[in-house]
């Protein structure tokens, strides 16, 4: 198990050296100056040097490289040009919001998803399949955002079940903190629900077709137990190798089903940097994003070798 | 070389061909998928709204009224108004034009650049693909929805930039089907052939390679317009997608977002129409894809068939044969005390038929008629060709048959207690302690995420009620039994580190592991090399021996029944043609189809999947002959063999038995 973390390390840190060099590869790709596109079209000469000044522009291609990573490393993402505070602070301030909005998706999508697909899978052909199967057909097609805004209607405004504008801090109150994060979870993790239960139907099936469930059953294992323990970690093992994209999904959608529940999230504060154009923010949050991503791999895919020995390096 | 264009030209048309053949076929599927074609002509009748928007929309979608803002649905306003009064039902009519164009224009940027890059990084291979993978890899650490973020922060805002935004976000997927297809096409026969005779690289890709890919393409191409639509409509909802003036769900959406407590309404005809389109597309992309690749898993089958044949065929002799013919398992003294046999048998199977329900209504006999007995102490063989229904028989005997097989009719008598058609829960009770089985794939019958000491102290907890602890200390009991070495420290491994011997010890021990007093062996040596096939035969003799169980061992191998069997049932065409003791059966086979697998392989070296000196093969379940199911290809076949069905008279299922000699050689000359 040490081998494959140590493994899985020596892999993560180049993605994330190319990641960061992508994302401050950025600036250059602005057709222009940045500082014009980010004064418009009214500046003068002299401001624009201004702001170029400001921003380093002016410096060499290699020196600016050489001080990004060495901020990255420290965790000096500059400072935003519009607020003037530190890219990393206004990150730390929203973080906490993305975190728990995306978490409560996943495990919505993971719980939803698995339980779906079991149920169908174990049943191949029969009504409660047929009728899930259709349901899953149906999440992949709504936006994540249009089920938040019913889900709002339904429970908050009509049923007054829980608050519309929902958004506590953990730290302030757990209980409100979960019961905020009830709508917009369900709202986020139902599309990745989706995925999962349709993967893991498909594995489930394919699973209890396998060899191996015969002979157990024939040994006088009952047929429960042996879909129950046996079947299902074997079709985990495809549905986890795919997780790692299912939850970049959800940190994407998340930027948008915030703004429904007006959370305090990565996805607001990127949304005024674009329009802004206010570039150590934007890339202060890709950065974040990618190293989010990039962790959450890691996890699975040690939780990955866990369920499937043979993905342990020898 | 000029060899080498000879083939070229032929093969270079042929996947052309192929492929128009399969679209054709593709089409007859796909209209008989009633989902498909609901998808289908809900597009279309989208496409034709958004086409004729200014025909259809009662208003112009930016034409303001005041005077009836934020309206509910209306007699004017079918689906109300927004805060500027502007008409619902207008604007959602022309979103879809924007809907459409940005997701096809994005659909085809994603294509355009995808596309090309997986050809590049799948035909070039090497350090670009490497490279190149990679850096798809890479891209999987942004989400989608950053990627058109981070776009529009550079570019700006604008039709052209959202279209670009979400292609980028499209393309790696493009670039990874492609470069997945090419990477299997340019192995292939016709693309070397096409190489080597000297076409430019340029050309080979494009003849050979674009039409395989058009299929996967244009099925992703439907999904993705679906994903496009969804990205569209959460940026427009953003406020980062077209400006104000260009109506669009999305931004009706933000809008709705703002009243969402006083006018609810103004969310739903905008969200429904998103949710309808994509809904379609992603149909149209599963239905397209169901029935481009309906005609894979047929071909993939025959290819599979006929891989394993010559393979099978290759053979494995089992060196064992001239042992077999030096101790004949017949004379042994427990096999002759068989004959007087006092007790009731271990296993009877009385008249089992096994049927398939097929699809189209009709039951078709898989097994036909079976009666069979094994004594304590026997081993019995189950001699037959691959679709003879022997396995079926196996799995018949424990109620394990495959979905769309039942029993059709007769028992199952163990001890003399009938379990046929008994419930899941009764069979719990039976199955591994009165009659356990060995399957033929070694490997395969462990799973691969469990330990093997685990899966081992599954049968023995749930027969034996053992503790944890237990169950740990009797697994490794039976590890030892069965030959595998270390078994304390083998208990914590995974099947991958057992070889396929080992493997199929520990499949052994886990159907011992609740004592059964009937074992049955379904092809369980036939996966393994000789020297290893040899050693769990001989394991398997002596468990016999040791645990005085009754053995029932099913196989296509006539090598396998001269070194094991007391008896042997041969079966053909899914009825036994004739029993015996294995001596006298091998020495004065009754039955003409029996000879002539002996004929086949005189020195019973060989398995029995093809016999050479027969014509025509075995007939398939549903094909079978009135009378005789041997009679198309006997040597003696006379009219009264396929007047009616044959019973199996002294042992033997031959109308002529008592009148035709029958040598071995004789009908080897027939
Ligand atoms: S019944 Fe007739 S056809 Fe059948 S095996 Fe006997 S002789 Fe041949």
């Amino acid at each position: 198990m040490g081998k494959l973390v140590a493994y899985r390390v020596l892999f993560a840190v180049p993605q994330l050296a190319i990641v960061s060099l992508v994302v401050f590869s950025l600036t250059y790709l602005v057709p222009g100056s940045p500082a014009a596109a980010i004064l418009g079209t009214a500046a003068t000469p002299d401001a624009i040097a201004q702001v170029e000044a400001q921003l380093g522009l002016d410096r060499p291609p290699l020196e600016r490289l050489a001080s990004w990573f060495g901020g990255v490393l420290t965790g000096d993402l500059g400072t935003s040009f519009r607020s003037g505070v530190p890219v990393a602070e206004l990150l730390g301030q929203r973080f906490p919001a993305t975190l728990s909005l995306v978490l409560g998706g996943m495990v919505v999508a993971l719980v939803v998803g698995v339980g779906a697909g079991v149920l169908t899978g174990t049943r191949p052909g029969t009504t409660t399949d047929r009728v899930i199967t259709g349901g899953t057909v149906l999440g992949l097609a709504i936006p994540e955002f249009w089920l938040g805004l019913v889900l709002t209607l339904v429970f908050a405004v009509q049923l007054g079940w829980v608050p519309v504008v929902a958004w506590t801090p953990i730290t302030e109150d757990p209980v409100a903190w979960l019961r905020g994060l009830l709508l917009p979870s369900v709202a986020l993790g139902l599309t990745g629900a989706a995925i999962i239960a349709r993967q893991t139907r498909a594995a489930v099936v394919s699973a209890l077709a396998a060899p191996y469930v015969d002979t157990l059953t024939a040994a006088g294992v009952p047929r429960r137990r042996v879909v129950l323990v046996y079947g299902v970690k074997n079709a985990l093992v495809p549905v986890l190798a795919s997780a790692g994209i299912t939850f970049a999904i959800l940190i994407g959608a998340s930027f948008v089903v915030e703004k429904v529940f007006t959370s305090p999230g990565l996805g607001s504060l990127m949304l005024t940097s674009v329009i802004g154009k206010d570039f150590p923010v934007v890339q202060g949050v890709v950065l974040l994003t990618a190293v989010l991503v990039v962790v959450v791999n890691f996890v699975l895919d040690v939780g990955y070798g866990v369920i499937n020995p043979q993905a342990r390096p020898q | 070389m000029s060899a080498a264009v000879t083939v070229g030209r032929p093969a270079s048309a042929s996947p052309l061909r192929r492929q128009a053949a399969s679209l054709a076929q593709a089409w007859r599927r796909l209209r008989h998928q009633p989902a498909t074609v609901a998808a289908l002509v809900a597009l279309v009748l989208i496409a034709v709204a958004a086409a004729a928007a200014p025909l259809l929309a009662p208003f112009a979608p930016d034409e303001t009224d005041f005077t009836a803002a934020l309206s509910g649905p209306t007699a004017e306003h079918p689906l109300g108004t927004d805060d500027l009064g502007r008409d619902t039902l207008s604007r959602v009519i022309y979103s879809a034009r924007t809907a459409l164009l940005v997701a096809g224009g994005s659909v085809l940027v994603a294509m355009l650049i995808g596309v090309p890059l997986g050809l590049l990084l799948g035909y070039k291979g090497g350090w670009y693909d490497r490279l190149g993978s990679r850096g798809l890899d890479v891209a999987d650490a942004l989400p989608g929805l950053l990627v058109g973020f981070v776009v529009i922060a550079v570019l700006g805002r604008g039709m052209l930039v959202l279209i670009v935004a979400i292609g980028l976000i499209f393309c790696m997927n493009f670039a990874r089907m492609t470069r997945a297809v090419t990477l299997t096409e340019r192995k292939k026969p016709y693309v070397e052939a096409a190489r080597v005779s000297g076409l430019p690289h340029r050309q080979v890709v494009f003849r050979q390679v674009l039409p395989n890919l058009a299929g996967p393409l244009v099925v992703q191409g439907a999904v993705f317009l679906g994903s496009a639509i969804k990205v569209e409509s959460a940026l427009s909802f953003l406020g980062l997608g077209l400006d104000e003036s260009q109506p669009s769900w999305g931004g009706m959406l933000g809008l709705a977002a703002e009243h969402q407590a006083d006018h609810p309404f103004m969310a739903l005809p905008p969200g429904i129409a998103i949710v309808v389109t994509v809904l379609a597309f992603n149909v149209l992309g599963d239905g397209l894809n169901d029935a481009l690749s309906g005609r894979r898993p047929t071909r993939r089958r025959r290819a599979a068939r006929s891989a394993a044949r010559p393979q099978r065929a290759g053979g494995i002799p089992p060196a064992s044969a001239a042992v077999a013919e030096q101790h004949p398992r017949a004379e042994r003294p427990v096999a002759a005390a068989q004959t007087v046999r006092p007790e009731p048998a271990a296993l009877e199977l009385r008249d089992v038929t096994v049927v398939a329900d097929r699809p189209t209504g009709e039951t078709v006999p898989l097994v036909a008629d079976v009666a069979l007995t094994v004594a304590r102490g026997e081993v019995l063989g189950l001699l037959g060709e691959s679709g003879s229904g022997k396995s079926m028989l196996a799995k018949a005997a424990l109620g394990l048959l495959p979905a769309g097989v039942r029993l059709g009719s007769g028992s199952v008598l163990l001890h003399g207690r009938d379990i046929a058609g008994c419930s899941d829960r009764e069979l719990r009770e039976v199955r591994g302690r009165s009659l356990g089985v060995v399957f033929q794939n070694p490997q395969a019958n462990l799973s691969p995420v469990h330990t093997v000491g685990r899966q081992l102290a599954e049968p023995l907890r749930a027969h034996l009620g053992m503790s944890r602890v237990q169950a740990r200390e009797r697994a490794a009991e039976l590890l030892d039994l069965v030959g595998v070495d270390d078994p304390r420290r083998r208990l914590g491994q995974y099947p991958y580190q057992f070889s396929g011997g080992m493997a199929q010890r520990v499949a052994i021990a886990i159907a011992l592991a609740g004592e059964p007093d009937v074992l049955i062996a379904d092809e369980a040596t036939s996966a393994l090399d000789v020297t290893t096939q040899s050693q769990v035969l001989d394991l398997l003799l002596d468990l016999r021996e040791r645990l005085d169980m009754a053995v029932v061992m099913i196989t296509h191998d006539l090598g396998v029944v001269a070194e094991t069997c007391d008896r042997v049932a041969v079966m053909y065409a899914g009825q036994i043609v004739e029993t015996g003791a294995v001596r006298s059966l091998f020495d004065r086979p009754r039955h003409p189809y029996t000879a002539a697998l002996l004929a086949a392989h005189p020195s019973a070296d060989r398995d029995v999947d093809r016999l050479p000196t027969i014509p025509g093969r075995v007939p398939l379940a549903g094909e079978w002959p009135p009378g005789c199911h041997f009679a198309g290809r006997c040597p003696f076949v006379r009219p009264e063999c396929t007047a009616g069905p044959v019973p199996l008279t002294d042992h033997v299922r031959c109308v002529r038995a008592a009148e035709i000699a029958l040598e071995v050689s004789e009908v080897a000359h027939a």
